[in-house]
C-alpha cells in the first residue's frame, strides 16, 4: 500500500524546494511568500510507494487565505500518514509555533530543519539533537537548495510513518491543560481518538471552523471550562493559546541552544533601504521593469531574433523546405500548406524565442532573488488609494511571465472583492504570450524603438491603475481594501542553475505551444485562406477567411485597422497571443518576402500606419486574454464574474485604442477632425469623469447611468 | 503608543493588539503577540517594515495602528 508524507511548514521555507529535490518534478519556486497556492502530489525518487504532497505554506492551522485553507483541510481531513515539517531555521521561534500546531493532529511527525547555512553564516547555531529532545521527534538537517540530507529526511518521515507512532503534543500551563482534558472527555466518541487533542483545543479556541455534534449540555460544560481559565488569566481563550504557543516555541528555541540575538542591519537591510526609499523606491521599480522590456525586446533577444528570422526562417528552411518538397513533386496545395501555412506561421511565433528566453530569463531572476515582496511593499501605497492592496501586485509581476499562474495567484488575497478585482486586472499586464507581438509591432512599424516594449508594460500598468479607481466606484466593488500584512523575505543571490532551468522550461513549454496549438491554428488558418466556400484555391482576398474577416473588419475600422487580416489575428490571439503573430505571418506572407532581409515586415506597413500598429498593438495588451487564462478566471470566480471580466476587458481595449488611434492620427495629421475624433473626445469625457468623480452613494441614479455608459 | 507613531529604529514591546477578526489572528501567527518585541526598520507614507522575531514583516498603516506598544 502507498504512503503519504505531506510536507507542511511556514511560506518560503523551502517546502516547493525540497519537493523537487524529493520527486525530481519542476514545481514554480521563488523568494516571496505565497508561491504555492495549490497542493501538488510526487513520487519519492526510488521509492515508487511513497507519495510525497508538497503544499501551500501557512502561519498556522488558522487559515486567513483561500490557499492556507487547502493546507488545514489536507492535514486535517485526509491525514497523511506522517508530516514532514519544513523548518526555517533562520526564524525558528515562528516556525515552531505552527510546530506546536501539527503536533496536535495525532500523526507523526519529522522535523526538516532548512536554511542552516543562514544561522551559521549570522554567527548562530542551533542544536538539532537538543532540539529533538525537547520535542520528542526526529530532527533532520538538510539544504533544501544543494539537495543536502532531503532524501534521508524523507526516509526518517517513512519510518516514522511505518511506525505510526504519533507526535506527542507540546504542553501547555497547567490550568489550561486541565481545561483541555476536561473537554477532551466531553469531545471523546464524538471523532478518532487521535483527533482528541486537537479538538480540545480547537473547542477551547472557539475555533469557528471545527463543528462537532456535540449536546447543548456538553457545550455548556465546556464554555464552563473556558471561561474559568478566561477569568483567571484576564484574556479571551484564543489568545491565551497563542501566547501558550508562543511561549512553548520560545522554550524550545532555548533549549536547542538559539539565544536571542541582538539585530544588526543585515545585507537585505541595506539593500531595502535603498530599494524602499522614499524617493527611489518607485524609480528604480520603473528602472527594473523598463531594464527587463528593452533588454529583452531591444538588445540581445532582438538580435537572435533577427537572425531566427531573417536567415534561419528566411535563407536556411524555407529555401531547404522548398527544394525538398519540389525533388518529392508534391502538389501545389501541400507546398502552400507547408511554406506559407506551417513555416511561415509557426516560424514567425517561433523566430520570437530567443527574445522570450531573455524575459524568462530576467523574471526567473527577479522571482527568486526577493525583490518582489518588495514591489507589493511598495505599491500598497499607491493602489490603497484606489482601493487595491500591494498583495495584488503579486499577481500581476507573475502574469508578466503568464497570465493562468498570475490569475491563481490572486488566491493569497484574503478579501473576496480585492480578489475578483486583481483576477480582472491582472491579464492588462503583457504576458510572455504577448511579447512576440509587441516585438513585432516595434520591430516592423517603429524601426525597433526602444521605448515601444516599456511602453507597452506601462500601458498594461495605466490601464490596471485606471480600471481599480473606475471599478471601486461601481457597486460591484465598493469597499475598503484589506490590510496588508506580508512577510519579506531575505533577499538571496538565485543560483544559476536554478534560473537556467526556470527559463528552459518555459521555453519548452513555449516550443511545445508554437508546436501543438499554433501549428493546428496556423494550419487551419491556412486553409481558410486558401479555399473559398466551394473548396476552390482562389486568391487569399476571396477566400473564407476574407469572407469573415470582412465582417469583422468594420467593427475595428474606427481603431485604425479595418483590414479584415488584422480583425481576423486579433481575433485569433484568443487561441493563444502568440497566435496573432503566426496569423499575422501566415496572411502577410512572411515567408515570401524572407529571403529580403530589409522588407520581411514589408507588406505590414501597406495597411498599418503607425498610430494604427500602436492601437493595434494596445487593444490586443488589453482584451480578453487567452482561452486558457480565460478559463483559469472561470476556475477561480465562476461563469457570472467570468462574463463581466471578459466584457469588460473588451470594452476597456476598444475603447482605449479608439481614442489612441482618432486623437493619434489627428495629431499626425493622418486624420482630419470627424466623427471619430467627436466619438473619442466622448469616450475621453466619460472615462475622466468616471476617474475622477467623488466616490458615490450607494443607490444614486447617477451611478448607475455612469455604470451603463 | 500605537505603533504608527514609533520613529524607525525604535524598539518597543507589544501591550495590545487591538479588534478581534481574522486578520489580529494572522498577526498573531506571524508573531505579533503581547510582550513580543518588534522594532521598526523603516516607514513609507505610514506603512511599516517591521522586525518581529527574526523575521521582516511590511504592515499598512491601519493594520500598524491597531498595535500598541510601550
Amino acid at each position: 500500500m502507498g504512503m503519504k508524507i505531506a510536507l507542511a511548514g511556514n511560506p518560503n521555507c523551502g517546502k516547493t524546494t525540497l519537493f523537487n529535490a524529493l520527486t525530481g518534478a519542476s514545481q514554480h519556486v521563488g523568494n516571496w511568500p505565497g508561491v504555492t497556492v495549490e497542493k501538488k502530489e510526487g513520487k519519492l525518487r526510488g521509492h515508487g510507494d511513497v507519495i510525497i504532497q508538497d503544499l501551500p505554506g501557512v502561519y498556522s492551522l488558522s487559515p486567513y487565505t483561500l490557499e492556507e485553507v487547502v493546507t488545514r483541510d489536507y492535514l486535517v481531513t485526509e491525514q497523511p500518514d506522517a508530516i514532514l515539517n519544513i523548518i526555517d531555521a533562520s526564524n525558528l521561534e515562528r516556525n515552531l509555533y505552527l510546530t506546536t500546531q501539527l503536533m496536535e493532529l495525532g500523526l507523526p511527525v519529522v522535523i526538516a530543519l532548512n536554511m542552516m547555512d543562514v544561522v551559521r553564516r549570522q554567527g548562530g547555531s542551533i542544536q538539532s539533537s537538543a532540539l529533538s529532545q525537547a520535542l520528542g521527534v526526529p530532527v533532520v538537517e538538510i539544504s533544501a537548495l544543494k539537495g543536502e540530507n532531503c532524501v534521508e529526511a524523507a526516509l526518517e518521515a517513512v519510518r516514522a510513518a511505518k511506525s505510526r507512532q504519533a507526535a506527542k503534543p507540546v504542553t501547555f500551563g497547567e490550568d489550561i491543560e486541565h481545561a483541555l482534558e476536561q473537554i477532551g472527555t466531553q469531545v471523546s466518541g464524538h471523532c478518532q481518538p487521535s483527533h482528541n487533542r486537537w479538538y480540545a483545543v480547537k473547542l477551547f479556541e472557539r475555533d469557528a471552523r471545527t463543528e462537532l455534534p456535540l449536546g447543548q449540555m456538553a457545550k455548556d460544560t465546556i464554555e464552563a471550562y473556558i471561561k474559568t481559565v478566561e477569568d483567571a488569566q484576564d484574556d479571551d481563550a484564543e489568545s491565551i493559546i497563542t501566547n501558550a504557543r508562543y511561549e512553548c516555541a520560545a522554550k524550545l528555541a532555548h533549549a536547542a541552544g538559539r539565544e536571542g540575538k541582538v539585530h544588526k542591519l543585515t545585507g537585505s537591510d541595506k539593500i531595502d533601504q535603498i530599494v524602499t526609499n522614499r524617493w527611489l523606491g518607485f524609480p528604480i521599480f520603473v528602472g527594473v521593469m523598463f531594464l527587463v522590456y528593452y533588454l529583452s525586446i531591444s538588445t540581445v533577444g532582438t538580435m537572435m531574433t533577427d537572425w531566427v528570422n531573417d536567415v534561419l526562417f528566411g535563407e536556411i528552411i524555407p529555401p531547404a523546405v522548398e527544394g525538398w518538397l519540389a525533388s518529392a513533386a508534391t502538389p501545389e496545395w501541400l507546398n502552400g500548406l507547408v511554406l506559407d501555412g506551417i513555416v511561415a506561421g509557426v516560424g514567425s511565433v517561433l523566430g520570437f524565442l530567443p527574445q522570450m528566453m531573455v524575459l524568462f530569463l530576467c523574471l526567473a531572476f527577479l522571482e527568486d532573488c526577493g525583490y518582489m515582496a518588495r514591489i507589493a511593499f511598495l505599491m500598497d501605497r499607491i493602489f490603497r488609494r484606489f482601493g487595491l492592496s500591494g498583495k495584488s501586485f503579486i499577481p500581476m509581476l507573475i502574469g508578466t511571465g503568464c497570465g493562468v499562474p498570475g490569475i491563481m495567484a490572486s488566491r493569497t488575497i484574503e478579501n473576496q472583492r480585492d480578489r475578483r478585482m486583481t483576477v480582472i486586472t491582472t491579464t492588462f499586464i503583457p504576458c510572455s504570450a504577448k511579447l512576440p507581438v509587441i516585438a513585432l509591432i516595434a520591430g516592423a512599424l517603429f524601426g525597433g524603438a526602444w521605448w515601444v516594449g516599456p511602453s507597452a508594460y506601462f500601458v498594461g500598468v495605466a490601464a490596471i491603475i485606471c480600471s481599480g479607481i473606475i471599478l471601486k466606484k461601481t457597486r460591484l466593488f465598493v469597499g475598503d481594501p484589506a490590510p496588508f500584512v506580508m512577510e519579506l523575505p531575505a533577499y538571496h543571490w538565485p543560483s544559476l542553475k536554478g534560473v537556467l532551468r526556470h527559463m528552459w522550461e518555459r521555453a519548452v513549454a513555449f516550443i511545445k505551444k508554437a508546436g501543438t496549438v499554433i501549428f493546428l491554428a496556423v494550419t487551419l488558418i491556412w486553409f481558410l485562406q486558401t479555399f473559398n466556400f466551394r473548396l476552390e484555391m482562389v486568391e487569399q482576398n476571396e477566400s473564407i477567411l476574407a469572407s469573415i474577416g470582412n465582417v469583422l473588419a468594420p467593427i475595428f475600422a474606427p481603431l485604425g485597422w479595418g483590414d479584415w487580416r488584422a480583425a481576423v489575428a486579433a481575433i485569433s490571439g484568443l487561441i493563444a497571443k502568440e497566435n496573432v503573430v503566426g496569423t499575422l505571418g501566415v496572411l502577410f506572407g512572411f515567408a515570401e518576402v524572407a529571403e529580403d532581409g530589409v522588407e520581411i515586415w514589408g507588406t505590414m506597413q501597406q495597411v498599418f500606419t503607425p498610430v494604427a500598429a500602436y492601437s493595434f498593438l494596445v487593444f490586443n495588451l488589453l482584451c480578453a486574454p487567452c482561452f486558457a487564462a480565460i478559463g483559469a478566471v472561470r476556475r477561480e470566480l465562476g461563469g457570472k464574474w467570468t462574463l463581466i471580466a471578459v466584457g469588460y476587458q473588451c470594452l476597456l481595449a476598444y475603447m482605449v485604442s479608439l481614442c489612441i488611434y482618432q486623437f493619434g492620427a489627428l495629431l499626425t495629421g493622418a486624420a482630419s477632425f470627424g466623427v471619430g475624433t467627436v466619438v473619442a473626445i466622448i469616450i475621453l469625457v466619460v472615462f475622466l469623469y468616471l476617474l475622477f468623480r467623488p466616490q458615490p452613494k450607494p443607490e444614486s441614479k447617477l451611478r448607475r447611468a455612469a455604470v451603463k455608459a | 503608543m500605537p505603533l504608527t507613531f514609533a520613529k524607525p529604529g525604535h524598539t518597543g514591546v507589544i501591550q495590545r493588539i487591538l479588534g478581534k477578526d481574522e486578520a489580529r489572528r494572522h498577526l498573531e501567527s506571524l508573531g505579533f503577540v503581547v510582550g513580543a518585541a518588534v522594532s521598526v526598520v523603516a516607514e513609507r507614507g505610514g506603512n511599516l517594515i517591521l522586525q518581529i522575531r527574526d523575521s521582516r514583516v511590511a504592515l499598512d498603516r491601519a493594520t500598524a495602528s491597531r498595535i500598541l506598544i510601550s
